[in-house]
């Protein structure tokens, strides 16, 4: 019987651990103030990131600002978002948004390499909207011009 | 008994795990046999030992490496490409790369370098690229220079350098890219300049520094292939910097986290003190534009305003009459006209895309623009019923035109009447109204390129596609014809030149075996996406060393008389097809496996059917279907066995039933 023991011992020790990669990234609050409240978690089972927003309020402001940071995975001459909205299951809004281009690099940070940590803070160049009161799921997804992730975000938007 | 068996088990159990960890932790992806792999993101090291002596080049990114020495890489001596990015190196010690004679480029991005020995970068005979991204550095000396004579390209950004000052020694014969973005460069002086001087059509990048400063002068008769100034807040003192310089390419484009200014007029006072062939002013705002704004930007060939909130452009700009190629993407005009065609009667390459507001082509507004070769008006929410010779009017040398992702157009017969040289035309995703028996491209009689993919064409009109000798590619991705079917007399019979013919997502389920019988000398056709059966493929009999795509279709059974068809194409994909793994279509699957260097994509083609296949690749599959005797020999000796038991039960049974009597 301590055979079994034993041998259970060194399975449970050195089998994978689910605390480790397996498991999913901590959820995060970009933000949680005015009656809206911004978590996100990373979807890019690599790695994990940071985002905080400014001004949050269940009315957005047009230009919010944002601080953002992560580590590049990949070359970003060209990037692209991706968000898609869903509320009780079913799907509002699927649009793509091109943030760096060869000839229209939007941001300061366009054309920075792989490897390179990047810390943004400033404006995001949005729509203002009112958001309707309720909870909604966003996908955001940020990949680059050969469809590499560079970020993934599953974002959970509550407004009350 | 019980305890010691299933300790066994889980021992068992717990090895055969550990194999499993091992062997995906560890594995590199051999990306091309022996020469190229990538390790990127596993946590190792070292160099695994599976890696080949004679890898050439080695993505080796986010890994472990803190300290790399001569012993690190010396087994791989055929190394010309070694990426390192981000594997916490602190320490390049003596001789690292000694035995890496033909190592091209070294990326070493993202590392906390602490210190590189004097001979860690000897070794290479012709190193060309490296780059020192994000590695911390504070000044160029602590790069090792001795073995740097070939270098081409330097990546120095995101570190903290303060001076584009080179080192006394530091070799720059060959030197090209030089490249200093996101660092704390404020002031250039003559003596940062004239360290570079050996360099020839040196390329410069300065974006993200904030130049507050360039000593007067310090620009004097240097030539360069291209300048970034990118976000520079000062235009004014960059112009008055580049006094007597020649400049290829000079981006002095601004971006959206950067606050700027208006630009006005006077600051482009400098540019006559230059030569500047090409230049990009991106995301800034122009105070107040007048006709004599651009006075200075009489050596200009080329301009690129995109983004620059422009609303229209003055009449009567001087200094604009010899530009070659002009960009106004994703600006505010209303009505083309605002742009003024008439300021660049030179022009032969413009660019209005991505318009802010819906784009109204009026008429005759681009007219004086006789050399135009090509003009792009994708993305503007153009919209016309009755397109496009009013709004070309006189563009009679245009050879390109760029009309995709706009808003309905109408089209008649000879919509293109005013262009008669064209030679691409793209309409993907703008919606064709086209009349019955109309032919909207009659007449375009030098058009190669036609892309139509998502424009709803009306397929039903035989006429759609007349009038077109000499077109080679055709992208009708996205149509649909009627039924779902391409009969015998179809629009696509009178383009004899097609080589390239793409009807991918058509929702096709038929092809006639006539349907492509006058185009002769296709030799890609894409039919991917549609939901076609096998019988399609008699469309291509008269067709031989074609690129034939039938990915994600119906196709499950392909019988024996259309192989021939399929053995006589250069390269084929089934991809994605419900192909049949039974007896019934054994032919195909022998075929398949002899043709194995004709099939593209054979790793991701699968079994559908029988359902014990489904999932197998196809060639991993080896059906027996000729081998029904031995089935038979099996069967009778089973029959055999079986008589041979009861008999014996029998005989037991009644042994035992008479025993008690």
């Amino acid at each position: 019987m301590n055979r079994v023991a034993a041998a259970l011992l060194v399975w449970t020790l050195t089998s994978p651990s689910s605390s480790g990669r397996g498991d999913a990234w901590p959820v995060h609050m970009a933000c949680s103030s005015g009656g809206l409240e911004v978590l996100y978690q990373s979807c890019d089972p690599l790695q994990d990131f940071g985002l905080s927003i400014d001004q949050c309020s269940k009315q957005i402001p047009p230009q919010l600002n944002i601080r953002f940071g992560i580590i590049l995975r990949e070359d970003i001459r060209e990037l692209f978002l991706d968000i898609a909205l869903v509320s009780r299951g079913s799907s509002i809004l699927n649009f793509s948004y091109p943030i760096c281009e060869e000839d229209l690099p939007k941001f300061s940070f366009c054309g920075r390499r792989k490897g390179e940590q990047i810390y943004y803070a400033g404006p995001v160049n949005n729509l203002g909207i009112d958001v309707p009161q309720g909870e909604y799921q966003v996908l955001l997804e940020l990949y680059n011009e050969n469809r590499a992730t560079v970020a993934c975000a599953n974002a959970t938007v509550i407004s009350s | 008994m019980a305890p010691a068996i299933s300790c066994v088990f889980l021992v068992a159990l717990f090895s055969a795990s550990c194999e499993a960890i091992a062997s995906t932790d560890q594995m590199c992806i051999e990306k091309e046999t022996n020469k190229t792999y990538n390790c990127e993101n596993l946590g190792l090291s070292e160099i695994p030992g599976t890696l080949s002596n004679s890898t050439e080049c080695l993505e080796f990114s986010f890994n472990f490496l803190p300290t790399i020495q001569n012993t690190t890489f010396s087994r791989l001596v055929n190394l010309t490409f070694l990426d390192l990015t981000r594997c916490q190196i602190y320490w390049i010690h003596e001789d690292t790369f000694q035995s890496q004679h033909q190592l091209d480029t070294l990326v070493l991005t993202a590392n906390p370098l602490i210190f590189m020995a004097e001979t860690a970068l000897n070794g290479p005979k012709s190193l060309k690229h490296l780059f020192f991204i994000q590695t911390g550095m504070s000044s160029l000396d602590f790069i090792p220079m001795h073995n740097l004579k070939n270098l081409e390209s330097l990546y120095l950004g995101s570190n903290h350098i303060s001076s584009i000052k080179l080192p006394k020694d530091f070799p720059k014969e060959k030197l090209k890219v030089l490249d200093f973005q996101n660092n704390a460069i404020h002031y250039l002086s003559k003596e940062d300049l004239g360290s570079l001087q050996q360099t020839t059509n040196l390329s410069l990048n300065l974006k993200g520094n904030g130049i507050t400063g360039i000593e007067p002068g310090a620009f004097k008769s240097t030539v360069f292939q291209r300048l970034d100034f990118g976000g520079t807040l000062d235009l004014l003192v960059i112009f008055k910097g580049l006094q007597n310089s020649t400049v290829q390419s000079l981006w002095l484009g601004t971006f959206e986290d950067v606050n700027d200014e208006d630009i006005s007029s006077s600051v482009f006072e400098g540019l006559c003190e230059m030569s500047v062939e090409s230049m990009y002013l991106q995301k800034h705002h122009f105070f107040n534009i007048s006709s004599s704004t651009f006075h200075c930007f009489t050596s200009l060939q080329e301009l690129d305003l995109t983004a620059t909130h422009l609303k229209e452009l003055p009449s009567g700009i001087v200094g604009l009459k010899s530009l070659k190629k002009l960009v106004l993407s994703a600006n505010k005009f209303t009505s083309l006209c605002q742009i003024n065609a008439a300021n660049f009667p030179s022009l032969t390459h413009l660019y209005i895309k991505g318009n802010m507001k819906k784009l109204d082509l009026g008429t005759g507004c681009l007219e004086n623009l006789e050399n135009l070769h090509l003009l792009d008006l994708s993305h503007d929410d153009i919209e016309i019923s009755d397109c496009c010779n009013m709004q070309l009017k006189n563009l009679s040398h245009l050879q390109s035109l760029n009309l995709s992702y706009n808003e309905p157009l109408g089209l008649k017969t000879e919509a293109f009447q005013e262009c008669p040289q064209l030679e691409r035309l793209d309409l993907a995703f703008t919606q064709l109204r086209v009349s019955t028996e109309q032919s909207p491209f009659q007449n375009l009689h030098l058009l190669k390129v036609l892309n139509l993919s998502h424009c709803l064409l009306d397929t039903s009109n035989q006429h759609v596609l007349d009038g077109l000798p000499v077109l080679q590619h055709l992208n009708l991705q996205g149509n649909h014809f009627p039924n779902g079917n391409i009969q015998k007399t179809n629009p696509l019979q009178t383009l004899e030149s097609l080589e390239t013919l793409i009807l991918s997502f058509c929702d096709l389920s038929s092809i006639d075996q006539q349907a492509f019988i006058r185009l002769k000398i296709m030799n890609h056709v894409d039919l991917s996406h549609n939901r076609l059966t096998s019988s399609s493929i008699e469309a291509l009999s008269h067709l031989k060393g074609i690129y034939l795509n039938l990915a994600s279709n119906h196709i499950d059974i392909i019988p024996s008389s259309l192989l021939p068809i399929l053995s006589q194409q250069r390269t084929i994909s089934l991809r994605g097809n419900p192909l049949d793994c039974t007896c019934s279509n054994i032919y195909f699957l022998e075929w398949y496996k002899e043709n194995m260097q004709k099939l593209e994509d054979t790793e991701n083609t699968f079994c559908a059917n029988p359902p014990l296949l489904r999932g197998v690749r196809l060639s991993d599959v080896t059906l027996s279907c000729g081998i029904t005797a031995v089935g038979i020999f099996f069967l009778i000796v089973f029959l055999l066995l079986f008589t041979v038991a009861l008999i014996f039960a029998v005989k037991y049974f009644l042994r035992w039933k008479y025993q008690h009597i």
